[in-house]
């Protein structure tokens, strides 16, 4: 059985700094800590679906445009 | 995220408390000298776990019981790590003690007890269908009803 590896890209980043917001800020926004924001954004840590859904309502954007999911590899 | 300042007293109280525990043990299997070192020792140890829980790091969230799901995750792994070493310290301290001739009985419990808890914990948890590092504020899986077979045939399916 095969199995595909994705790698999480995302806008987190780029959004954030759009809007002049700090990563503690966004942090405070979204309930977690400064260091899952870090990870989010550098891409180490794939959010779970409710936690991507609210930085996509914080951000204003679809989802599917924050994050995107690129195959990597195949397993 | 916002928890108040008595979360971050509970992994140092529980610490106090099984120090204590075991520094009376200490005084009734050996000297009340002993029993005050050990005490003095979980007194130490106490105060360490609360500055740690007053830290602003993965590990303070996680002790100081804040931990979003991401530092759930880590505490999942880091518990999944630890139960791996402790299931085979205690299977080589069982084996060892045989081979010696001494008493296993303590290894060989804290062995099986933690390989039935693992068991009845994958049966349990798969059962329900919940993923407790992830799960955050949403609706569990187990909350789901089951799925209707015939709706596995539907066309909206393919």
């Amino acid at each position: 059985m095969s199995s595909n590896i994705y790698i999480m890209k995302n806008e987190v980043r780029e959004q954030r700094r759009l809007r002049s917001l700090s990563q503690v800020e966004l942090a405070s926004e979204l309930g977690v800590s400064r260091q899952t924001i870090i990870a989010i954004e550098s891409g180490k840590y794939s959010p779970s679906l409710p936690l991507a859904f609210r930085i996509a309502r914080i951000f204003d954007m679809p989802v599917d445009k924050l994050f995107d999911p690129e195959l990597e590899a195949e397993a | 995220m916002t928890r108040t300042n008595g979360s971050r007293l509970i992994t140092p109280v529980i610490v106090t408390l099984a120090g204590s525990i075991v520094a009376g043990a200490i005084a009734v299997g050996h000297t009340w000298g002993d029993a005050l070192v050990a005490e003095i020792v979980t007194l130490v140890l106490a105060v360490g776990y609360y500055l740690v829980t007053r830290s602003n790091s993965d590990l303070g969230a996680i002790y100081g019981h804040r931990a979003d799901e991401r530092q759930r995750e880590v505490l999942l792994r880091a518990t999944r790590l630890a139960f791996t070493v402790m299931l085979g310290a205690a299977f080589l301290c069982t084996v060892i003690s045989v081979a010696l001739g001494d008493n296993y009985w303590q290894a060989d419990l804290i062995g099986s007890l933690g390989g039935v808890v693992y068991i009845v914990g994958m049966v349990g948890y798969g059962a329900h269908e919940t993923n407790g590092a992830v799960v955050e504020r949403g609706i569990a899986a187990s909350s789901v009803p089951p799925v209707d077979e015939r709706d596995l045939d539907s066309p909206e399916n393919d």
